[in-house]
Formats: structure tokens, C-alpha cells, sequence
């Protein structure tokens, strides 16, 4: 049976595959390295916060939010934990925190997959998302295309035929994300 | 074949061009981006655009039989016929430039003359097609030819006749606003030196592409990497790509266009195969068989000696 996907293995698949590798197919132990506490405190944060602020930057003027909420879908086999959703009159739109000032493609994916999934749990279209990039106090809109809702469901089977193959990925494009990767030192070819 | 109609124009300027730079598209995936990860080639295979953006054959093995084994497909039969039609389309529109560059506005009758008696020649019996194929292209190549000189002298006119001070050269890219087999160098991007669009719109721009088959979600590919070694060539966006279809219906021409954005996704997937099948060239990974290889698969003999 097709194991359960985390919304994040698609982060994580676009930034390494091999990290889905060690989490699924030779399940290692992994240390915390300092930029991911920095990240989880940044995350706590923004939310202790964002309960307070009101909702100018993503240009929307009323609305309710909900936290942390946890989502699942059979369908997808996916299942996920969303920073935040908000509830407007026009749509209900997820938002992902990221402690970083650029938009990475790999983030995009994972909010349109939890995108995906608040569909399928309000069973009503969700049209896109916000990144919220914390440096910047910056709301970025991604919105979910046809196209980007069809690679998003592309990468979950990718994910699942290297779970399925069992088979050691070669090295990621970018070989500097090995610098400060949790797993470096279970990749014997990385120097 | 590459001039938009009212409805395709509004539908560009209403929702293609506002909505392509409203969606926007990853730094990293920008074709000027083309030394670093991902766009930076991994492997050093040199491949054709079209061996890229080709997914003709689902496992990739035509790639590796071409530049491994080094064995040449046997061109099939709508493949003979897209590249005949092509270059008449190609010869038409640039018969027509030249004509407007040697006759002058001045004499804009012997324009239109010299469009008018443009015919093609019948397909040269090296194309390998029978008397009944060779007669039937024949007679696509003459409706193309009809439907595009129609189009060419109206537009011809119209300019004509809303520029009463036009010079020659204004008159050859208002009337015909699309540069044909545009040149490109895709080393940038580990492609060949030696592409070519089917046309390309600077206004816009967008990248065009030809077809005279039938719509496949793949062809989309070759546009994004069009647009991908030109942003690479001249760091200006690229954000829009069209696809013309031309279907031959009895003596009438019907034409398609898919008209559609660049966006990250159609990018990410050029990368994937692109790095996909340089690896099996730079590595000589044979990728197998696919489960269903078409029957018209120039290396079907190759594959499927038996079948």
C-alpha cells in the first residue's frame, strides 16, 4: 500500500530526493541543525502575532483565521499541518510561513499541495495561497493554475515511484544545499 | 497561420499577457539564470530542442538510439508532410517580405501580383513518398498556400491603407510581424547551437510553433524551451508561447491556436527532461523499451524488429 505523503516531502523532494530517501526507504536518524530551530522559533512567532494584526498584508479587509490546522485527505494520500488558513467572503486561501526573504519554488508546491488539501476538507475550490515571508512582513499570492495544481499531483507520484524503486537518488542540482542538510553525513559522495 | 484572430488578440491582451505577468515566474527559472542550478547543465550532451520537448516516444529510448548507438529513425509519413508544409509557410511569407522590399510601397500592385502568382512546386520525389501521398500533399501544400496569401494581401492592404506615408520596411513588419526560423544558440542551456523557431513575435513576445498533427500536452515543451535559450540570449522575459495547429479537413484548412504561459511548471518539466535524457546520452543509459511505442515511431523497426 501507498504509504501516507506529509505535505513538507514535497518540499523536500524538490530540494533533495535523497531526503525522502533516508525518511522513507532507509529510515535514518536526523540531527536539528540551527537554521531549522531559528525557523521554528521565527514560525511560533509569526503566529503568536498574526492573531493580532490585521489582514492588509494580503490585501484582503475582513476575514477569519485558523490556526495550525491539521488536514488529510484519502484521496490525495496526503496529509499536512497548515501554519494558517483565512476565511473571506470570496474564498478560503492557506498560508505557509517561511523564515526567508525570496520565493523558492520548492515553497510554492508545498502550499499549493496544502492548497489541495483544504479543498478537498471544505470541499469547496480554493483558488491559491499566501506565502508569508517573515523578514519581509510580505504576503506573496500564489495562485493555483490548472498547471499547478496538475505538477503538484505529478510530484506526489515522482515522490512515490523513489519510495516505490527503493532506488538511492543521484546528487540535487544544487550541491551548496548540502552545506547545512541534516542528512549530510549519511551521503558518502558529498565532500 | 501565426496571425491571431479578434477574439485570440482580445484573449491575449485580456488574459494571457495581464495574467503572465500577474502569476510571474520563479528567478531560478528564468532562462538568463542558465548558469546556475537548475537551469545549469549537469551532463555535457549536446541535445536537439526537439529531442527534448519530443515525448513521442514515452521512454525517452529514440534519444538514446540516436545519440549513443547513432541509428537514423526512417521518417514517417506525417513527419515528411509537417516538414514540407513548413517550409512553404516559411518561403510564402518570405517571398511575400522580399516582395514588398523589392517592389517598394509605391508599387504595391506588382506586390500583389507577385503574391498572387506564388504557387508551390510539387514535393521532390527524394521526400520518398508514393505518386498518391506526393499528389495528396500536394494538394495541402496549395490550400496552405491560398489561405496564407489571402491573408498576407488583405493585411497588405489594410496597412496600406491606414499608412498612407509608409516605407518599405514598416510595411514588411506590419504586415508580416513574425521573424520565421528565427536562429538560436541553446548551448546556454546544454541544447544544440543550431535552433530554430517557427516564428517568434518580438512585440509580445511569444514564441510560435507549427503543428499539423494532432494536440499533445508535450508540445507545450518546445515553446518553453524556445522561450528558455532567448531569455538565455537576451535576458528579456519570455512569457508566452502558441501553438498552432493546421488540420486538413477535404479542401478546407482549420486552424488552432493553444496560446499559454510559460509558467514554472511547463519550465520545470523542460529541466526534467532535459536533464532526463542528456543523462542517458552522457552516461550511455539505455532507458528500454516503453510499454506502448507507437507504430509510427521512426525507430519502430529498430525497437521491434518482430513487431
Amino acid at each position: 500500500m501507498d504509504p501516507v505523503l506529509k505535505v513538507s516531502d514535497i518540499k523536500q523532494y524538490l530540494y533533495c530526493p535523497r531526503i525522502i530517501y533516508f525518511t522513507y526507504v532507509l529510515p535514518v536518524e536526523k540531527k536539528t541543525t540551527p537554521k531549522m530551530e531559528i525557523g521554528k522559533e521565527e514560525h511560533l512567532k509569526t503566529a503568536r502575532l498574526e492573531g493580532r494584526r490585521r489582514l492588509r498584508a494580503y490585501g484582503l479587509t475582513e476575514g477569519e483565521r485558523f490556526f495550525n490546522t491539521y488536514l488529510f485527505s484519502p484521496r490525495l494520500g496526503l496529509e499536512g499541518v497548515l501554519d494558517m488558513y483565512l476565511a473571506v467572503p470570496r474564498g478560503s486561501f492557506p498560508v505557509d510561513f517561511k523564515n526567508t526573504c525570496r520565493l523558492a519554488v520548492n515553497h510554492k508546491y508545498q502550499l499549493l499541495a496544502y492548497a489541495l488539501l483544504l479543498e478537498d476538507q471544505l470541499g469547496r475550490p480554493v483558488r491559491g495561497g499566501f506565502i508569508y515571508l517573515i523578514p519581509l512582513g510580505r504576503a506573496v499570492y500564489v495562485e493555483a493554475t490548472p498547471e499547478a495544481r496538475l505538477y503538484t499531483k505529478r510530484l506526489l507520484g515522482a515522490i512515490r515511484g523513489l519510495i516505490g524503486q527503493e532506488q538511492f537518488p543521484s546528487l540535487p542540482r544544487r550541491a551548496g544545499r548540502c552545506a547545512d542538510c541534516e542528512y549530510r553525513n549519511y551521503c558518502g559522495d558529498v565532500g | 497561420m501565426y496571425f491571431l484572430a479578434d477574439d485570440e488578440r482580445k484573449q491575449l491582451l485580456r488574459y494571457y499577457l495581464p495574467k503572465a505577468r500577474e502569476l510571474g515566474v520563479a528567478e531560478e527559472l528564468r532562462g538568463w539564470n542558465w548558469h546556475q542550478p537548475p537551469l545549469e547543465p549537469v551532463y555535457g550532451a549536446v541535445l536537439a530542442l526537439y529531442e527534448v520537448a519530443g515525448r513521442y516516444c514515452p521512454s525517452g529510448r529514440d534519444v538514446f538510439l540516436r545519440r549513443v548507438q547513432g541509428i537514423r529513425g526512417e521518417p514517417n509519413l506525417a513527419m515528411i508532410q509537417g516538414a514540407v508544409l513548413h517550409d512553404i509557410l516559411a518561403d510564402l511569407l518570405v517571398a511575400a517580405k522580399r516582395a514588398i522590399y523589392l517592389y517598394g510601397t509605391g508599387n504595391y500592385r506588382a506586390i500583389c501580383e507577385a503574391l498572387e502568382k506564388y504557387a508551390p512546386a510539387p514535393p521532390l520525389p527524394s521526400t520518398g513518398l508514393s505518386e498518391a501521398e506526393a499528389a495528396d500533399l500536394l494538394g495541402k501544400m496549395e490550400i496552405l498556400c491560398s489561405f496564407e496569401r489571402a491573408r498576407v494581401l488583405s493585411r497588405l492592404q489594410e496597412v496600406l491603407a491606414r499608412h498612407p506615408y509608409i516605407g518599405e520596411d514598416s510595411l514588411a513588419n506590419l504586415t508580416i510581424p513574425v521573424v520565421l526560423e528565427q536562429k538560436l544558440n541553446g548551448a546556454f542551456l546544454g541544447l544544440s547551437g543550431n535552433l530554430s523557431t517557427d516564428a517568434f513575435i518580438f512585440s509580445e513576445p511569444m514564441i510560435l510553433d507549427l503543428k499539423f498533427g494532432e494536440p499533445r500536452d508535450f508540445h507545450r515543451l518546445g515553446t518553453t524551451g524556445y522561450a528558455l535559450v532567448m531569455e538565455a540570449l537576451y535576458e528579456f522575459p519570455v512569457n508566452l508561447g502558441c501553438i498552432v495547429y493546421g488540420e486538413f479537413r477535404g479542401d478546407r484548412l482549420i486552424v488552432k491556436r493553444d496560446i499559454h504561459i510559460i509558467s514554472d511548471e511547463l519550465r520545470q518539466w523542460f529541466i526534467e527532461e532535459r536533464d532526463e535524457k542528456a543523462r542517458f546520452v552522457a552516461e550511455e543509459i539505455d532507458p528500454g523499451l516503453a510499454g506502448d511505442c507507437p507504430a509510427t515511431c521512426p525507430f519502430y523497426r529498430v525497437c521491434r524488429p518482430g513487431g
